[in-house]
């Protein structure tokens, strides 16, 4: 897992229940991200409370939470331990996840994302050099190529999080992370075949603007491109209807 | 006049400090490079390279507090049993050293293609060793970062880079005692253009200097050998 250990020790909140939520967090990321897969095994409690710098209580109350939601399966006996859910590269699964958001938490997480998105594209827009457009450029042509739902997510992810880091913004750059793997897969289940190359668009026209070096249209192109996904989840939303 | 008058190089400090980095890397540098004459004409494996542990290891407790993290990266198709290989860890305040773990599958998406990033390319272009940054690293430190890289070049081929990670907030400490003796407005800069530290917040850290108007005020003050980075001062 590639850890962010130094931040997580410096910021984690002090009482037992937050960090184990934390943690918890920080894990649900690794497994969202892809950086641990469906079906691997977790290291013994022991070492991987180490690793994490908490104690054995805590993760295994973040165990618990993750196994409530889904993320980790824990299974006794010899070839026991704990092994990692991904979450299901697939509408159904996806619809069963959206169904548990409220129009509330969806359109505040829209907003919360359109904040930070909008921002790192501004600042972008005034810090990136040429070598940044040319990354942003590579990772903005992957996302036409990209066939299943998760693909096209993380080319997406991915295209966000090197326009915060081309805003020389560490901070930025880990809520653009923290956000995506939170929202994961959910941003692609609206989006039908016809959808992707006006996301590839909005991107391409975003990327134009941080070139340009205009701030202003760089932060209204991501503020907007936010808002529109946003406003898909919410359709869906609706027409999904009660659980 | 006061301090600026027996101030010193704001550079000379810190450019000492990378300059025993860049030696350290030239250490690690020869260990890669006795692995693979030792290895003779056969086909280097990654198990090779557990023998380069002890040097990064030695590497990151010399500059502990300065260096975050170390290692080598192989170039593609160097060793046998990978296409591509990062031996590559970071030092762990109270848990010692942890090796830095990433997608080098071409095919997945969350592929790291590190021959694209700066601190690779540069050497394998100039087979010289190169200062890249500061970037943001959202792979290893997750920080402000500078790294360090030297080829590692045998026999006239060029099998990848060793280096190592340095904060940027490190560099910042290291020079902003002296920056701030200055009376005038004294700015570093790095090789790519950004303000890496300064004694006047126009110019903030991460912005490109060119597009400040604030720069036309400047002028060079100095360099460091070795360093891609320039001092620049407002002029009289």
């Amino acid at each position: 897992m590639v850890t962010t250990v130094r931040a997580r020790t410096l910021f984690a909140p002090l009482e037992a229940g937050g960090r184990a939520e934390t943690v918890a967090r920080q894990l649900e990321r690794a497994i969202t991200l892809g950086l641990l897969l469906d079906g691997e095994r977790l290291p013994p409690e022991s070492d991987l409370a180490a690793q994490l710098g908490v104690s054995i209580v805590t993760l295994r109350d973040a165990l618990s939470s993750l196994r409530e939601r889904g993320l980790v399966e824990t299974r006794r006996g010899r070839a026991g331990g704990s092994f990692v859910r991904a979450p299901l590269d697939g509408p159904a699964g996806l619809e069963h996840r959206l169904r548990a958001l409220s129009l509330h938490e969806l359109r505040d997480l829209g907003d919360h994302r359109a904040a930070v998105a909008g921002a790192a594209a501004r600042l972008a827009a005034e810090r990136a050099v040429d070598s940044d457009v040319a990354a942003l450029r590579e990772h903005a042509a992957r996302l036409v190529p990209a066939t299943t739902l998760t693909e096209r997510r993380r080319a997406d992810a991915r295209l966000h999080v090197e326009i915060a880091a081309a805003a020389q913004s560490p901070r930025l750059t880990r809520e653009e992370m923290d956000l995506w793997a939170q929202v994961g897969d959910l941003v692609w289940l609206p989006v039908g075949p016809e959808g992707l190359a006006a996301v590839a668009a909005e991107h391409d026209a975003l990327v134009d603007a941080i070139e340009r070096h205009d701030p202003e249209a760089a932060r209204l192109l991501a503020e907007g491109h936010v808002a529109a996904e946003t406003q898909r989840l919410l359709d869906l939303r609706v027409r999904l209807g009660d659980a | 006049m006061t301090a600026s008058a027996v101030s010193r190089d704001p550079l000379a400090g810190v450019g000492a400090e990378i300059e025993g980095v860049l030696a350290s890397i030239g250490a690690l540098r020869d260990a890669a490079l006795e692995v693979v004459d030792q290895a003779g004409g056969r086909d280097l494996c990654r198990a090779d390279l557990a023998a380069l542990r002890a040097p990064i290891e030695a590497l990151l407790r010399r500059h502990e507090g300065f260096a975050a993290g170390a290692g080598i990266v192989a170039a593609p198709g160097v060793l046998a049993d990978a296409e591509r290989w990062i031996e590559w860890w970071w030092a762990d305040r109270g848990s010692g050293f942890e090796r830095l773990e990433v997608d080098l599958d071409a095919d997945s998406a969350e592929f790291y293609d590190y021959t694209t990033t700066e601190w690779y390319r540069e050497p394998e272009r100039t087979r010289r060793s190169a200062v890249a940054g500061p970037y943001v690293d959202y792979i290893c430190t997750h920080e402000y970062t500078f790294t360090l890289s030297v080829p590692l070049v045998h026999r006239g081929r060029f099998l990848g880079v060793a280096g190592a990670d340095v904060l940027a907030q490190e560099v910042e400490r290291a020079v902003l005692p002296e920056l701030a003796r200055r009376d005038r407005v004294t700015v570093l800069v790095s090789g790519n253009g950004r303000v890496i530290a300064s004694n006047d917040a126009a110019f903030a850290p991460g912005v490109v200097l060119a597009r400040q108007d604030a720069a036309r005020m400047l002028a060079p003050a100095g360099t460091a050998p070795g360093l891609p980075w320039a001092l620049l001062e407002r002029r009289v």
